[in-house]
């Protein structure tokens, strides 16, 4: 694509040779223009699932982090080196975040690893689509495609992580108030305005996910094409503030992602009922 | 709808991989990293919190030990005192009975001071004796040597005795 061109995601002529659905989502320069695409691009198969270059850098990050932290475990002190320093120092970091908003450490301590893997995997799935390399390695299979490609810019993985992280709070909410009253937050008999605010929480359940994959995948989509085309534009220094930028853009998604989570795990967790209601509930 | 789907992108099989990386690493991450940290964070708390009362503690204990320390050195200085005074008083005793002592002892050297005296001044009166009989004797054998048999013996002791008396 060069510049003054229409925008990348358009209806392509059928003599390009690929399929209708990729002419849609996918723009390809054979002038050299930047590689843009909506969709991951599958890389290799394994049977009949396609294995796409967000899968590949996201199963990256999970053998770099877990490998990080099995590795670490041993060398964990009472007295801390400079990595686990630096672990500490965000755990607590998340750990304040999660007591201003639960205002318990004792409960902040027990929804963490929820909170801060969202927080870790989302912010360095962003940044990772920023390093050298991500994007810009083409692999040269049934179709010409980058090699890997930010997980956040594939819509499966925010969709992903938006449905595990909904289906987890709501699962936290019903360990922690009980099943039958946290279920009785959707499907609520006792009067008609009830029963339709019920079926209101339910639809916004979906929302959340929706709302919580689109503006991440947007986000850094966006970003993505935004790098893509200044990059082609102007290669040199020009793309550095942009950069810098969906540097930022990418901590602050995932904190944003995070602390969504953890509101609504703080509003799962707590039982609206009267306080009559909450003297007859267990302790938690 | 589908076709949407599709042109997103959306896998069943992409998007359950994607939930089963995120899953695994909370996994890995719960087990080797989270736990182990606020594990670790919980027991340096604790070691910090039990430092710092063991600390007030000792802080106490100092306090306590130095009101005790100034009470003893009170008690102490007190004694000490108690003892001066005392050793004073038995020092005058001793000094009275050392004086006493010395004055018995004093008159009695004098005593015999004065007993060897009188024995030694008798014996140079008997010695004197001695040699006055004798020299009265040699005065006599002398006086007899002219006229030994006139001379009377007692008389001449009689003589001896009035001059030395």
């Amino acid at each position: 694509m060069s510049a003054g061109q229409e925008t990348p995601i358009k209806e392509m002529p059928t003599e390009t040779g690929l399929s209708a659905e990729t002419q849609t989502t996918q723009v390809e320069h054979e002038g050299g223009g930047p590689h843009i695409s909506l969709k991951a691009e599958p890389i290799f198969h394994i049977g009949s699932f396609a294995v796409t270059n967000s899968l590949i850098l996201a199963t990256l990050i999970l053998v770099l982090f877990s490998s990080i932290a099995i590795f670490a475990r041993k060398k964990i002190k009472i007295i801390p080196g400079k990595l686990q320093n630096v672990f500490e120092f965000f755990l607590e970091f998340i750990l304040d975040m999660m007591d201003s908003v639960l205002g318990d450490r004792r409960k902040s301590e027990k929804y963490l690893p929820l909170i801060a893997t969202i927080f870790i995997f989302v912010m360095f799935s962003n940044w990772f689509g920023l390093l050298p390399g991500v994007g810009s390695i083409m692999f040269y299979g049934e179709e010409t495609a980058p090699l890997l490609r930010a997980p956040s810019a594939d819509l499966n993985f925010t969709l992903a992580l938006a449905v595990v992280t909904v289906l987890t709070v709501n699962l936290l909410g019903a360990f922690a108030i009980g099943a039958f009253r946290y279920a009785g937050k959707f499907l609520n008999f006792s009067n008609p305005i009830n029963f339709f605010v019920g079926i209101i929480e339910l639809v916004s359940e979906g929302a959340r996910m929706i709302s919580f994959s689109f503006r991440l995948f947007g986000n850094i989509f966006a970003g993505e094409v935004l790098l893509a085309i200044v990059g082609f534009l102007a290669p040199y220094l020009v793309p550095l503030p942009f950069l810098f930028l969906e540097v930022f853009v990418g901590a602050i998604q995932a904190l944003i992602f995070s602390m969504l989570a953890l509101v609504f795990v703080a509003i799962a967790i707590t039982d609206h009922h009267g306080p009559e209601d909450a003297k007859h509930e267990p302790a938690h | 709808m589908s076709d949407l789907i599709h042109q997103l992108g959306i896998d069943w099989r992409l998007f359950l991989s994607q939930a089963a990386n995120f899953l695994l690493l909370l996994v890995v991450l719960r087990i080797f990293a989270y736990k182990p940290i606020l594990r670790i964070l919980e027991e340096r708390r604790k070691k910090i919190q039990e430092g710092l009362a063991k600390a007030e503690e000792a802080d106490q204990k100092l306090a306590e030990v130095n009101v005790i320390a100034v009470h003893k050195m009170k008690e102490a200085d007190q004694k000490a005192l108690d003892m001066l005074r005392q050793t004073e008083i038995k020092a005058k005793e001793f000094e009275a009975e050392l004086l006493l002592q010395a004055k018995q002892k004093e008159a009695e050297l004098l005593k015999n001071a004065e007993m060897i005296i009188a024995g030694k001044a008798e014996e140079a009166r008997e010695e004197i004796h001695k040699n006055a009989v004798s020299f009265v004797k040699s005065v006599l054998v002398k006086t007899v040597e002219m006229d030994p048999k006139a001379i009377d013996e007692k008389l001449i002791a009689e003589a001896a005795k009035k001059k030395l008396s």
